[in-house]
């Protein structure tokens, strides 16, 4: 088996992670927040997964989905520390192993009281808003209007 | 007149009748990505119907069979796309549209008596899905990752799986484009059986390696997941 690498930068990412800003939406979610597994035994539901889990996981994939003709190519890079893929045609808005490592990193600070599927929820929420790919404000918002919007049906 | 309205219809199966604040945080931040054109609409329904529809069932019917047919029991172990195709999934083309997970590399690794394979991804989470559905809440931890390939026995005794020594454990890594899955020995008591019948038995814990069949064991271990008390160095 080859050696690991124990330096590797995951356990820069977590200690890194234990200053990262918490997001204040985010924050309010985690303490206020219903999850599943409290929902389920409330309402008696056996389904061992929330129903917006599938869509969850959907929207990571889709998220590392790019037509970069190489996702190797951009993995390597972010394993080497080269984070920049504004060169790359084509690179994916939220690559595979970077979102991961972020979500292990959450996992063991911010969210580490959180059951899953919740935490890799907020996980991910969290990797757009750092990464100014979604706003916190636009999320409390939209929030805000799915609530009535569904409370309404 | 009077009508009697047991008609013997089943009660209604029971449903949340709330909307947490997750699940508004799922919609609303898949609202927003589609709108600032990180994926569309029709990318993301592609995505969720793959993952609503995998399972582990394709796996454990290749063991099934390859433990039945010695001739398909060869082509798993060396050929793996085409005992894929057998069960119905076809690795080159998964999705039938292309997903980052794509892979073109499945490897079936045979357990002996004294050899016990285990799969990991040290890395990340990769996982063979399209034959073996989702990983498990404790496949994507840190605590598992790190631990398993400094410490199998020890980690494998936390699933209930304790080995005798003399059997030696393997630990594979997977990655982006080769995964695994473990053909475990055929138990004992399982003389006669059908396809369907080995199938049930040969559960998603047994692909992995973290559990044995046998018969009558049909579910998968349900593991508190813990952070690793150990540092990892």
């Amino acid at each position: 088996m080859a050696e690991l690498n124990t330096t590797a930068p995951i356990d820069d990412l977590v200690a890194e992670a234990a200053n990262w800003t918490p997001v204040s939406l985010l924050e309010q979610i985690k303490e206020q927040g219903r999850t599943w597994v409290d929902l389920a035994v409330d309402y008696g539901v056996t389904n061992p997964d929330p129903p917006w889990k599938t869509s969850l996981d959907g929207m990571c994939e889709v998220l590392a989905a790019g037509t970069c003709s190489s996702m190797a190519a951009v993995e390597k890079g972010w394993l080497a520390g080269d984070t920049d893929r504004s060169t790359l045609e084509g690179a994916p808005p939220l690559p595979l192993l970077e979102r991961r490592w972020e979500e292990d990193a959450l996992s063991e600070t911010l969210y580490q009281d959180v059951p899953y599927p919740e935490r890799q929820l907020l996980a991910l929420v969290h990797s757009l808003i750092k990464r100014g790919l979604v706003k916190e404000e636009d999320l409390a918002a939209r929030m805000k209007q799915v609530h009535e919007r569904l409370a309404a049906e | 007149m009077s009508h009697d309205h047991h008609h013997g219809h089943n009660p209604p199966a029971p449903m949340v009748d709330e909307v947490s604040d997750f699940e508004a945080l799922e919609i609303a931040v898949r609202e927003l990505c589609i709108e600032k054109g990180l994926f569309t609409a029709d990318d993301h329904r592609k995505f969720t119907e793959f993952a609503e529809h995998i399972g582990p069932t394709p796996a454990a019917r290749m063991v099934a069979k390859a433990w039945l047919d010695p001739e398909y029991r060869k082509l798993c172990l060396t050929d793996s796309l085409t005992a894929c195709k057998a069960v119905g999934v076809d690795l080159l083309n998964p999705t039938g549209f292309g997903t980052p997970s794509d892979y073109t590399d499945v490897r079936v690794l045979e357990d002996t008596p004294t050899l016990h394979h285990v799969v990991v991804c040290t890395l990340c989470s990769c996982y063979p899905r399209p034959i073996l559905g989702f990983q498990p809440e404790w496949y994507r931890t840190p605590n598992y990752r790190r631990r398993l390939v400094r410490w199998p026995r020890q980690v494998l005794a936390e699933f209930g799986l304790v080995l005798p020594s003399e059997v030696e454990i393997r630990v594979e890594d997977s990655n982006q484009k080769c995964r695994f899955i473990v053909m475990p020995v055929r138990p004992a008591g399982t003389e006669g059986w059908t396809e369907d019948q080995l199938t049930e038995i040969v559960t998603r814990d047994c692909l992995i390696g973290v559990a044995l069949p046998k018969p009558g064991m049909t579910s998968n271990i349900k593991l508190p997941v813990h952070k690793a008390a150990k540092p990892a160095h």
